[in-house]
């Protein structure tokens, strides 16, 4: 009897042991990362995302991406924000400033708390995304991208680079707040400069007729920072191509694909940044007490067919610093 | 742990088997991982402040070369002495140092006079002062300055740095804000194994970059004892970069193997229980069930032999068991037999048994033993219990070693419950006897009985004898009373005769005649007395020849008138011999007595006492008689067994000789020829301090005997022999 008793207790003791053993080696569950972008032009910032992540010592296993692609469709992307926000990821990246706001308003109404990464996006404070850019608050934290306040920057490097130019097209999205914010800054600073500005809203369809209309010799076409300037970059392209005129981008794309010159911080390089937010939430950290921080690098990027091709005179100190490019000779660059 | 290891030896051995299996399967198995969970412990210890330790020298080198080439740049620039005429240098500096966010310089007074910035318009400001008062004053003594640790518009960290540099005759400075994000960003966010994480404090122990944001620009807490960690300093900067990690997380890897090493022990001890349970069932089975049915055999329930289809040394030893046990049956069943036996012989003995020890202590007794004792005394020693002594027996063969000898011939007696009884007391020493248990065997008869019918016979063959004697007695008496008569008669005629001749010498003679003839009736009468009288055992130092002489008298009539020729030898200087002198007279008397009834008319007695080795005297009776028929040897000395004819023998005479020389503690031998006669030889112990021959006359060695007469007593009758019976008796 004592030795039925024995072994009942030993076989329980033995299979709690086992069970508890086999506990010990289950893996970890994956970590589930939802990533929206508007369109397709962002999915550099993903990929900069992943490299990022992976440089910083995580496996393909242990993270396991959700990506929403509008496909620059401002109905659909509300759509993939109730989707996304249904599978209840552990950490949402946005990949521009629409998503953000987008997504703040939808988490803000369904009263939902998922921490936010945006990789990039201009002004987060004056959107109203974040509170403070050294203490955010709140869910949402990221990369300032700086394109609201360089605007004025990129003015005066695009006057220095072509000292020759008397008046500079601005193109901006009146629906955009960062491109609205943008606008003011180039105010500030065409009136720090003494350069005269002529604003152009890309949300309107006259914006690039008139632009055919009125550009002329003389003059440059200054873009500002909104997902469907970005989505015209061709257009602007072919603009600038057939009126010579010189222009500055925001991204290295929009100068890869032929406009003279881009300032400002790449889409690989904000995803690749935003991969050290999300390493350090998902360590632990608040995004609320995660700084916003400003863009690793800035890029000054010039191409150098369409500079040979402008037949303008050039600042060649700048020209010596910038970045020169030759999209048909290398078949595009990444970064 | 006394206790454990006494109730693991009061365990069965099917238990013991079990833990010996248990144990020696996983103690072995537990200290190797013990033994390797400490060696891999501190080797994981090792590697991993390695790992620190590397990976801080690699983060410690590259923050310095940041800031170094920074610094290289700066000097540089300087160098170049262009930095008036083109702005390309300085925008060259922000191309080559992603983290420099502006390049100013500033004049000996410390006002910029040139910008170049990254984010900002390249315009300075009216008389705008760049470097703190610290700095500036730094900058006078030292060629590298580093400013403080702090925050741009953005909430940024930045640094500011600057050197001197002289154009012409005066000294101005170039300073750069350096961006400290991506350093700080990339020692925050970097991942680490297992919970690591690297913090950065500046020269005032703030925390400048930490993967915890939460502290943040907090002072420095020191690493607790539960962490692994390292510390790099990074010179010039006075930063200190901290790489720790929480020993929770440093060891989980082993303590997940540990984890995994539980489960195998557990299933080891499982497994190794099963095997131990079913080796401990296989090995034990017989030896329970050979308990088991020997227990039914110690406590006397049925047993049924153990069966097993085994020919190892298990079913040898059932096989063993099951022949021991039915043979110990048999023997128990013969042993319950003899005990039964021994029961009815010990209680209906008759006899008194007692188990005694060495120190005369009385272990067991029977209940006839008992029931002669009184209860009261059975606690004390044998010797007070049995003979009422105050001190052991004399010749005790518990006290004397030499027991062979005198085991049987102890005799005791002891004041019996109706009175005086006697009882014959012996002691038999125990050869396998149990220690402290009874060494001793004491036999008790009670011989009251037997004491009372010897003396019964001795006084019946004593009657018998006077009886025989009464006639030889009564003309023994009547010849001196008619010579007295005759002398008297003719002493009366004399005197009243007048007999002149009569003078007082021949009356003197008459009167002479006359007193010894009376003291001749006297001493007649006076023997037969003696020897009719009914005694008790009586001790005493007694003449041998004056005990023959004393019985020859009593018979010398009978032996004149069956003219029997009597012989009568004692040497001298015959040693006294102890004992009752009238019982050895009534032995000589019937032993005369038999001879003469063996000669019937004529023939020769002899009577002879002589010493013996010196440690005993012998008396012989001799007769020449028809002697006794072979047959009737073997019964000479049983009670009433006579060959006389009826009327002439009680068949008592040599059966009391026989009690009485036992007394005497001497021997008593028959040697007979039948036709020829009859030779009885009396051995007795002499007593060596009284030589009895010192009152005896004897001046040739052999005395003889006279009648009252003056004659010899010594008579020559013919004698013939041929056949030669003997017995012997002690």
């Amino acid at each position: 009897m004592k030795t039925k008793w024995y072994f009942f207790f030993l076989t329980t003791i033995a299979i709690s042991a086992i069970i508890y053993a086999f506990l010990g080696v289950r893996g970890e569950e994956p970590v589930e990362i939802g990533v929206l972008m508007i369109g397709e032009n962002r999915y550099e910032k993903f990929t900069g995302l992943e490299a990022g992540l992976k440089d910083l010592g995580y496996s393909a296993k242990e993270v396991n991406f959700t990506v929403m692609n509008a496909h620059d469709d401002e109905v659909l992307i509300d759509k993939q924000i109730d989707e996304l926000l249904d599978k209840k990821p552990d950490l949402i990246v946005t990949l521009g400033g629409i998503e953000t706001q987008r997504l703040k308003a939808r988490m803000d109404e369904e009263n939902i708390e998922i921490p936010v990464v945006f990789a990039g996006l201009a002004a987060p404070k004056e959107l109203g995304l974040i509170k403070d850019y050294k203490s955010p608050g709140g869910l949402f934290t990221g990369i300032n991208n700086y394109h609201a306040s360089i605007s004025g920057k990129r003015l005066e490097m695009l006057t220095s680079l072509v000292p020759a130019i008397d008046r500079v097209h601005v193109i901006y999205d009146s629906k955009i707040d960062v491109s609205k914010l943008s606008l003011e800054e180039t105010r500030k600073a065409a009136k720090d400069l003494g350069v005269a500005i002529s604003p152009c809203d890309a949300s309107s369809k006259e914006c690039l007729d008139t632009l055919w209309k009125t550009v002329d010799d003389g003059e440059a076409i200054l873009v500002l920072p909104s997902f469907r300037i970005e989505s015209l970059t061709d257009e602007i392209v072919e603009l600038t191509e057939e009126k010579k005129t010189p222009a500055m981008g925001l991204y290295d794309f929009e100068a890869e694909k032929g406009l003279l010159a881009s300032y400002g911080s790449s889409f690989y390089s904000q995803g690749y940044q935003a991969s050290r937010f999300v390493s350090l939430i998902l360590q632990g950290n608040k995004p609320g007490e995660l700084p916003v921080e400003l863009p690793d690098g800035i890029r000054f990027v010039v191409n150098q067919q369409t500079k040979d091709s402008l037949g303008v005179a050039y600042n060649q100190d700048l020209l010596h610093i910038a970045e020169l490019i030759h999209p048909e000779v290398q078949g595009g660059s990444k970064r | 742990m006394r206790a454990l290891i006494d109730f693991l030896h009061s365990q069965t051995i099917r238990n013991k088997v079990l833990v010996f299996g248990v144990v020696m399967s996983t103690i072995p198995l537990l200290l190797i991982s013990l033994f390797y969970y400490s060696f891999v412990k501190s080797d994981l210890e090792t590697r991993i402040l390695e790992k620190q330790h590397l990976v801080l020298e690699n983060l410690s080198r590259e923050i310095q070369y940041e800031f170094s080439q920074t610094f290289q740049r700066i000097h540089v620039l300087a160098s170049l002495n262009l930095l008036n005429e083109k702005q390309s240098a300085l925008y060259e500096l922000l191309q080559q140092s992603e983290s420099v966010e502006e390049v100013i310089i500033v004049d000996d007074k410390g006002f910029v006079e040139k910008r170049v910035s990254r984010y900002e318009l390249n315009i300075a400001g009216d008389n705008e002062r760049w470097f703190t008062d610290e700095m500036w004053f730094q900058l006078q003594t030292h060629d590298r300055v580093y400013g403080q640790v702090e925050f741009n518009q953005y909430g940024q960290p930045v640094m500011k740095l600057a050197i001197p540099f002289y154009e012409g005759e005066s000294k101005k400075a170039i300073g750069v804000v350096v961006q400290l994000q991506k350093i700080i960003g990339k020692i925050s966010s970097m991942r680490q194994d297992h919970s690591s994480y690297i913090y950065l404090i500046d020269d005032k122990d703030r925390v400048i970059a930490h993967q915890d944001y939460s502290k943040l620009w907090q002072k420095q807490t020191s690493g607790g004892q539960d962490e692994l960690g390292v510390t790099a300093e990074i010179e010039d900067l006075n930063w200190v970069l901290v790489m720790e990690q929480p020993k929770t997380t440093a060891f989980a890897p082993i303590n997940r193997m540990l984890q995994s090493g539980i489960g195998a022990v557990a299933l080891l001890i499982l497994t190794v229980s099963l095997i131990s349970v079913w080796a401990g069932l296989y090995f034990t089975r017989p030896i329970v069930s050979i308990d088991r049915e020997m227990n039914n055999l110690k406590q006397g329930r049925k047993i049924s032999p153990v069966r097993m289809k085994r020919t190892d040394e298990l079913g040898k030893l059932a096989d063993s068991f099951n022949d021991m046990s039915k043979e110990l049956l048999e023997k128990s069943r013969l042993l319950e037999q003899e005990k039964e036996r021994l029961d009815v012989v010990v209680n209906g003995i008759g006899a008194g048994l007692a188990l005694v020890t060495k120190e005369y202590r009385i272990t067991w007794m029977n209940p006839i033993l008992k029931g002669w004792l009184k209860e009261d005394r059975l606690t004390l020693p044998c010797y007070a219990v049995i003979g009422g002594e105050n001190a052991p027996c004399l010749n005790c063969p518990i006290t004397c070693p030499d027991l062979d000898k005198i085991a049987d011939e102890v005799m005791k007696f002891k004041d019996g419950a109706n009175g005086e009884r006697i009882f014959r007391h012996r002691v038999f020493p125990l050869n396998h006897a149990i220690e402290e248990e009874g060494e001793f065997l004491v036999v008790l008869e009670d011989i009251t009985e037997q004491k009372q019918m010897e003396e019964t016979m001795i006084q019946t063959d004593k009657l018998s004898a006077l009886g025989i004697m009464a006639s030889s007695f009564a003309h023994e008496v009547n010849n001196p009373l008619a010579t007295i008569n005759v002398y008297a008669e003719d002493l009366i005629d004399r005197i009243q005769a007048g007999d002149e001749d009569l003078d007082e010498e021949e009356m003197e003679h008459y009167l002479r005649k006359i007193k010894e003839n009376t003291e001749r009736c006297k001493r007649i009468t006076g023997n037969l007395l003696n020897f009719s009288r009914k005694n008790d055992w009586t001790e005493d130092q007694i003449r041998v020849k004056e005990i023959i002489e004393n019985s020859v008298s009593l018979v010398e009539h009978q032996l004149k008138k069956q003219r029997i020729q009597l012989e009568l030898h004692v040497d001298r200087g015959l040693p006294a011999v102890i004992g009752d002198g009238l019982k050895l007279m009534q032995v000589i008397v019937n032993l005369i007595n038999n001879a003469v009834d063996a000669m019937e008319s004529e023939g020769k007695l002899i009577v002879s006492a002589s010493e013996s080795n010196g440690e005993a005297v012998s008396i012989k009776v001799t007769d020449s008689g028809h002697g006794i028929p072979a047959e009737a040897m073997d019964k000479l000395f049983d009670p009433f067994f006579t060959t006389k004819p009826i009327g002439k023998g009680t068949g008592l005479g040599l059966s009391v000789c026989y009690g009485i020389i036992q007394q005497f503690g001497g021997n008593i031998t028959i040697d007979s020829k039948p036709s020829e006669g009859t030779t009885v030889e009396i051995q007795l112990p002499a007593e060596r301090t009284l030589k009895a021959g010192q009152g005896v006359e004897n001046q040739a060695g052999k005395s003889e005997i006279t009648d009252g007469h003056g004659n010899s007593a010594q008579e020559t009758m013919e004698v013939g022999y041929d056949v030669s019976n003997k017995i012997v008796s002690r």
